[in-house]
């Protein structure tokens, strides 16, 4: 060993730390991560095939099911709270959608968080020079949920060409708008409850409640459920902005003050959320004390 | 001085033999180990519980919104439906087991070894594992459909000492039913790598056919027909339908018949299984 | 009779195979190669009744795979095995009953609750009498120290005192046969050696027999006289400890102390052991030579040199199983 020349340039370091050249550049290297971490997942996605085989399968049961359930229930009554089958079923699509871009991303890095704050491990992530709560939110992928993104948008697709709303440009702007939005509270909602893994270190199944009710109370208009369950899954688990907002404005039925509650909510959330992280790093590595 | 102790005794138990005595006992240990086990996370089964409360909930609050406050659905009044899925919530807790996941981690992780080396069949401790888990959750179960009645208006009417009293035998077989098919299912965890498909597969089935996304009677047809020809309606719309006073005299008889039936037909399966499984299981190791 | 007699024993598994890359990875999606792996390849032994034997061989040799069949818990491809008159993969609960597997990183106690809760767990799936348990869970935490574990929820336990636990546990129902594999991995030196000096213990009060797998080679020649060497699935040496030394040592060492402040000349030293490298130490000097010219090289430097002490040693039994692996490993790949 001893003799061989190094030919690789070890002195020089980034030409750029991270974080300098002002805002843009911060972006530029936040997306840069995303993309690698995506990518990784598409890589990882091609090695397990029997998964994806399987996220299909399974995709496509839950969905059976799903429009079994609403067969059911539209056999019984021509509309639910105002919501016709077709409206219901572009909730159906929202609500895929949203599940596939949380399974996507967000669960699997947050679960991989918790454990890692368990092990310990979490210390390699915040030692990259890089914003620790992005890095924490996207260090898993699971690609195999893409099927459910993509489900979701087949199945909204379908069910907007049937409930024959006319939709201005306006509104399919809005109406991506309040997705991103629900995307948003979801997102912070889950990161919150996870960020609490610094204080109580067994949460997972914290996480699993906020998966019931999603999964169980999320696949219907919350304009269903009665007043303080109304509001219960409006403000302090969000699943309403997230999936029957998004569903009004994609069946045309969208005011303008949901919209605009939808987009505060989200910053707020959003901010809270972000706050609530880097307290709760202070308190983690003891810089507060 | 103790070196006796360790020395081989000479008479061995017969363990081709099933002794009752020492089933017994192994019952009450196990049973106590998994208590002491649940009750060490009881945070976590507290939360499990939280989790079987949401689906009734959203059901009650789907079928009331399409019942109305005055109407009904074949049969079904808005408040007879929250009754109906109170109850369901019950059986279904009572019936419920994991089994069909654990046994494909027991596989993955070689957890299903040292099971194998006991002298014992491994059912018996999933057995006790479910039943202690299934007693501590009765601690939130029980209020909590109490709190559904009460919060949603439920019809307790037809509720009496005759219809508990017919109830209690159903609920058990339904749980004994349930129990063995599950556990035969769990089994194809020794042939598949990733069971998670056709756990979802069946859960939807289970769902529609047991009646518990709906009473058997607001179903389509086809659907019916389809959940009387499986065991899936004596797991679960059964006894709650006895609880409501909806099934009476032969009907009862009728169906407690149906659910021993079934039990002897899961029986003779677990048997069948379980042998393959075992070879399967030492062909490849893990 | 013999307590367990193998006969040609082969387990054979089949392993998917794949390249790394994103090209091999999407070859995979279409088509999927199968491999076969031979993990053990006619191997044939007989231990009696009493005998404590080292199993050894280097990671993935078969060693595992073996004692797993002789457990019951895997079915050879090939070839037979009794264990106490039973064939083990046909699972009697009467063998069962009367044989433990002990594995260094497997936990079969359960975690949340007392030791003793689990060991009374295995007195009822064993079916053990009262005042036989009694007596053994006596005996046993007098010999491991127990005393003060048995109470404590198996969470709290550390690494060893798990392992002393789980031992325990393993040897209530007075197994005839036990299979340690890796007993004492990860733990500190003093624990290894009271787990050492147990099992020579139980195996002296009970007469039960004992394969024993381990890395430590401490272990072994503490407790086995007997060694059977596996490697790639093959039987390499089955025989006395001192042999196996004896028959793969290609070397031995000879220590000189010399006898006053003698100038070590180099160039005259050269010569004398063959050109041999030679490590000086304060007060003498060490060489390694080919065991044939021992003899021929230490006769020369008593003769060449004021030697006051001269000692001649085997190697060291860890670099002895090191070369063994090593020359049987160039073989193979030569071959």
């Amino acid at each position: 060993m001893t003799g061989e020349r190094l030919d690789a340039d070890w002195t020089s370091g980034p030409r750029q730390a991270p974080g300098e050249g002002g805002l843009a550049g911060l972006v530029r290297h936040d997306l840069r991560i995303l993309r690698t971490y995506l990518s990784l997942g598409v890589l990882n996605l091609v090695q397990y095939r029997s998964d994806f085989v399987l996220s299909v399968v399974n995709a496509v049961i839950t969905l059976a099911t799903q429009v079994l359930g609403l067969s059911v229930v539209f056999g019984q009554t021509t509309d639910l709270a105002g919501w016709g089958p077709y409206d219901l079923l572009v909730l159906i699509g929202v609500h895929f959608l949203i599940g596939g871009v949380l399974g996507l991303v967000v669960r699997p890095s947050m679960e991989a968080m918790m454990e890692g704050i368990r092990l310990g491990t979490f210390d390699f992530t915040l030692v990259k020079p890089a914003d620790s709560q992005l890095l924490a939110s996207v260090q898993v992928v699971r690609p195999q949920a893409l099927v459910d993104v993509l489900v979701g948008l087949g199945v909204v697709v379908f069910g907007m060409t049937r409930v024959q709303a006319s939709l201005s440009v306006v509104d399919v702007v809005l109406s991506l708008l309040t997705l991103l939005c629900g995307l948003v509270v979801v997102y912070s909602f889950i990161l919150a409850l996870s960020t609490m893994a610094f204080w109580f270190v067994r949460l997972d199944n914290v996480l699993a409640i906020f998966q019931s009710l999603f999964g169980e109370a999320g696949r219907w208009p919350v304009t269903i459920f009665p007043g303080w369950l109304r509001i219960v899954l409006t403000f302090a688990v969000p699943v309403a902005f997230a999936v029957t907002v998004p569903s009004e404005a994609l069946t045309g039925r969208l005011t303008y003050t949901s919209a605009l509650s939808a987009a505060g909510l989200a910053l707020l959330f959003f901010a809270a959320s972000r706050w609530f992280w880097f307290f709760a790093l202070r308190r983690y590595t003891g810089a507060s004390a | 001085m103790a070196d006796v102790a360790t020395r081989p005794v000479s008479g061995r138990p017969d363990f081709s033999k099933v002794s009752f005595g020492a089933l017994r006992r192994y019952y009450v240990g196990e049973f106590g180990a998994s208590t002491a086990n649940n009750l060490a996370y009881r945070g976590a089964v507290a939360i499990w519980v939280v989790t079987t409360v949401i689906q009734p909930m959203v059901s009650i609050v789907v079928w009331r919104t399409v019942a109305g406050p005055a109407g009904e659905v074949n049969g079904f009044t808005s408040a007879e439906f929250v009754t109906y899925f109170a109850i369901t919530m019950l059986v279904d807790h009572l019936t419920f087991i994991w089994l069909m996941w654990e046994f494909e981690w027991r596989i993955r992780t070689g957890a299903m070894s040292p099971l194998l080396l006991r002298p014992i069949h491994p059912i018996h401790k999933d057995v006790c594992d479910n039943l202690s888990y299934k007693v501590i959750g009765l601690v939130g179960v029980l209020p909590a459909m109490v709190l559904l009645v009460i919060g949603f208006g439920g019809d307790v009417s037809g509720i009496g000492v005759v219809q508990v009293l017919t109830f209690l035998p159903a609920l058990v077989l339904a749980m004994a039913v349930r129990f063995l098919l599950e556990w035969v299912l769990a089994l194809s965890a020794f042939w598949l790598t990733k069971v998670s498909a056709l756990n979802n597969l069946y859960f939807s089935l289970f769902l529609f056919l047991s009646g518990s996304f709906a009473p058997l009677a607001v179903l389509p047809e086809a659907v019916r027909t389809l959940a009387h020809a499986s065991p899936f309606p004596w797991i679960v719309s059964f006894p709650v339908e006895v609880a409501l006073g909806r099934r009476t005299g032969a009907e009862v008889w009728v169906g407690y018949l149906a659910q021993l039936g079934w039990i002897l037909v899961a029986l003779v399966l677990l048997r069948v299984v379980w042998r393959r499984a075992v070879r399967v299981y030492s062909a490849v190791g893990s | 009779m013999t307590a367990i007699t193998v006969d040609r024993l082969h387990k054979t598994y089949l392993v998917p195979e794949r390249e790394g890359g994103l090209r091999a990875a999407v070859g995979a999606l279409v088509r999927r190669r199968r491999r076969e792996v031979h993990a053990v390849t006619d191997v044939g032994f007989t231990i009696e009744p009493g005998e404590v034997v080292g199993f050894l061989g280097p990671n993935g040799a078969g060693k595992t795979t073996t004692l797993k069949m002789l457990s019951g818990l895997l079915h050879p491809t090939s070839g037979t095995a009794t264990v106490l008159g039973h064939v083990p993969w046909e699972r009697d609960r009467r063998y069962l009953g009367q044989m433990a597997l002990i594995m260094g990183q497997r936990n079969q106690l359960q975690w949340d609750i007392p030791v003793l809760d689990s060991y009374k767990l295995n007195q009822a799936v064993f079916r053990i009498p009262d005042a036989d348990f009694k007596a053994r869970v006596e005996e046993l935490s007098e010999l491991l120290a127990l005393e003060e574990l048995l109470r404590k929820p198996v969470r709290n336990l550390s690494l060893g005192e798990r392992m002393k636990c789980e031992i325990a546990g393993s040897l209530l129902h007075a197994p005839q046969v036990l299979f340690l594999d890796e007993p004492t991995i990860g733990l500190d030196v003093a624990m290894q050696r009271r787990i050492r000096s147990f099992v020579a213990e139980y195996n002296r009060r009970t007469g039960a027999c004992v394969m024993l797998t381990s890395h430590y080679m401490a272990d072994v020649e503490a407790l086995c006289r007997r060694v059977i060497v596996i490697h790639h699935g093959r039987l390499l040496f089955d025989g006395a400890l001192e042999e196996l030394v004896h028959r793969f040592a290609g070397d031995k060492t000879i220590n000189v102390e010399l006898a006053d402040e003698h100038p070590l000349d180099p160039a005259a030293l050269g010569p004398l052991v063959d050109g041999h490298a030679v490590e000086r130490s304060a007060t003498g000097f060490s060489v390694r030579v080919p065991k044939a010219e021992t003899p021929r090289v230490a006769a020369r430097l008593l003769a060449g040199l004021p030697v006051s002490d001269l000692v001649i040693e085997e190697p060291p039994i860890e670099s002895v199983i090191e070369q063994v692996f090593e020359a049987t490993s160039a073989e193979v790949d030569g071959g």
